[in-house]
């Protein structure tokens, strides 16, 4: 067998830019649903007794639906049902990071309920109030201890951009399949673009773990 | 000489877990600048009374009367009474993102408000006290055993407590790091500082305590002076306890 390497040489801008979109996509999500997810997990957490419920219910159904099925919902149905229209771009922002967020939600509770409870008491024998100890003592052991996760969520983050190939968004996956459907190089196109996902995901997770092998004695309580 | 006031005065102290009774009618009393050893078998009640004595845990019966005040309800007047009591814990508990010197601060710069000049003096002071000056940018991770529950105990005395509660301090501890730790505490002793100490070092006790407190199953079973306990129990199951550490009363 041949391979013709052709068509990604003249498309390679179009290419290049298709991984723009992904990265930068990637970046929003990954920054939307960490906001979100810590939100939810701190809240599920300390909160009070229904919203704890109502963010359980969230948590367990984003992770009881497939995240292609969340984005084409929230693509297709919503706007139906809501009269707002997104563009792909934004639905696909919104839809990756709502489902994500629940899974970074439940590394932050699992996070903080991993600190000791002995360093709680500590901080109560000092005169310490309930929020000071949060803030001072278990957060920060606790985003410590998390490093790992997050790095895998992280990873997921630039992943799952790939999904939003089904709604058009133009990124990388959608631009690698318009040039493969259009120069019959399917093994060549798909066999970069698998490269390139893995160039840009594989030294994220790597320097995390390095990262988090420096510094992880600091949550080690 | 006249009496030291009562600091610390437990009555008919009662404590449950589920079904089970961690106290069972506990009464005793701590007067100021007294160190008040409690020993007795592992499960036998005294962590609990000393996590009770600062509201760690809840009293279901009974009264604990600090400076002639029942522990306070409110969050906020537990707080209060917490302030003016330092615990040492068998884990030491030092907070792992912080340095030796950061931990000692924290109690003076979160809780008492100084500023960090300030609570960094008296940090400085406590650790020159305990001996780690020179370890103060150390984080935990880089001290030993000892070093860490010495920290510890800077870290209590930072909030200038009334008492000290001490929670096993040596046990978790490498032998040969155990005296260094005991030496401050007796050096603390030694200042006048009044404090109750959970511990199976029985020579500590013997040689530090002013009264010793012998407990089994949730219940005081003797308390006297160290030369009672140590060397004329009056009670069979104390002379038990003491004889299974090897202690010939």
């Amino acid at each position: 067998m041949d391979f013709n390497f052709d068509p990604i040489l003249q498309s390679w801008r179009f290419l290049l830019d298709g991984l723009r979109v992904t990265l930068l996509l990637a970046l929003g999500v990954a920054v939307c649903s960490f906001v979100l997810g810590t939100i939810v997990g701190l809240a599920r957490r300390y909160g009070p007794k229904w919203l704890r419920v109502v963010l359980v219910f969230y948590i367990d159904s984003m992770r009881a639906i497939p995240v292609l099925v969340v984005l084409v919902w929230i693509y297709f149905a919503l706007p139906a049902l809501t009269g707002v229209n997104l563009p792909p771009f934004w639905s696909a922002m919104f839809a990756l990071s709502f489902h994500l967020a629940a899974y970074v939600a439940e590394v932050v509770r699992a996070g903080i309920e991993s600190v000791r409870p002995g360093q709680v008491r500590a901080g109560l024998a000092l005169g310490m109030s309930g929020p000071q100890i949060v803030r001072k003592i278990v957060l920060p052991q606790a985003i410590i201890r998390m490093m790992p996760s997050f790095g895998s969520l992280l990873s997921l983050a630039i992943k799952d951009t790939a999904i939003a190939a089904v709604i058009a968004v133009p990124e990388l996956m959608r631009r690698a399949d318009a040039v493969a459907g259009q120069s019959y190089a399917p093994v060549e196109v798909f066999s970069t673009v698998m490269i390139i996902y893995f160039l840009v995901i594989f030294p994220v997770t790597r320097a995390v773990d390095i990262v988090y092998k420096r510094i992880s004695f600091l949550g080690r309580s | 000489m006249t009496a030291a006031s009562v600091v610390l005065q437990y009555r008919n102290v009662r404590k449950l877990y589920g079904d089970f009774v961690a106290l069972s009618g506990v009464s005793m009393e701590v007067r100021r600048g007294q160190v008040v050893c409690l020993i007795g078998p592992s499960g036998s009640g005294k962590s609990t009374l000393l996590r009770c004595t600062n509201a760690l845990e809840t009293l279901d019966g009974g009264e604990l009367l600090f400076d002639g005040v029942p522990l306070p309800k409110e969050p906020a007047a537990i707080r209060k009474v917490r302030q003016r009591m330092g615990m040492v814990f068998q884990n030491f508990e030092l907070f792992p993102h912080k340095t030796a010197i950061q931990n000692v601060m924290m109690g003076p710069s979160t809780v008492l408000g100084l500023s960090d000049a300030q609570s960094r003096d008296r940090a400085e002071a406590l650790l020159a006290k305990v001996g780690l000056v020179e370890k103060a940018g150390n984080y935990p991770a880089n001290l030993s055993g000892g070093q860490q529950q010495r920290v510890a105990i800077a870290r209590a005395l930072a909030m200038e407590p009334e008492v000290m509660l001490f929670d096993e301090p040596t046990s978790a501890l490498d032998p040969e790091t155990i005296g260094e730790v005991l030496n401050v505490m007796k050096t603390l002793a030694d200042d006048g500082m009044t404090m109750v100490v959970v511990t199976h070092e029985m020579t500590f006790a013997r040689r530090v305590a002013d009264h010793v407190v012998v407990f089994d199953s949730g219940q005081i079973i003797e308390q006297g002076p160290p030369g009672q306990i140590f060397d004329a129990p009056h009670q069979a199951r104390t002379r038990d306890f003491l004889g299974h550490l090897g202690w010939d009363a």
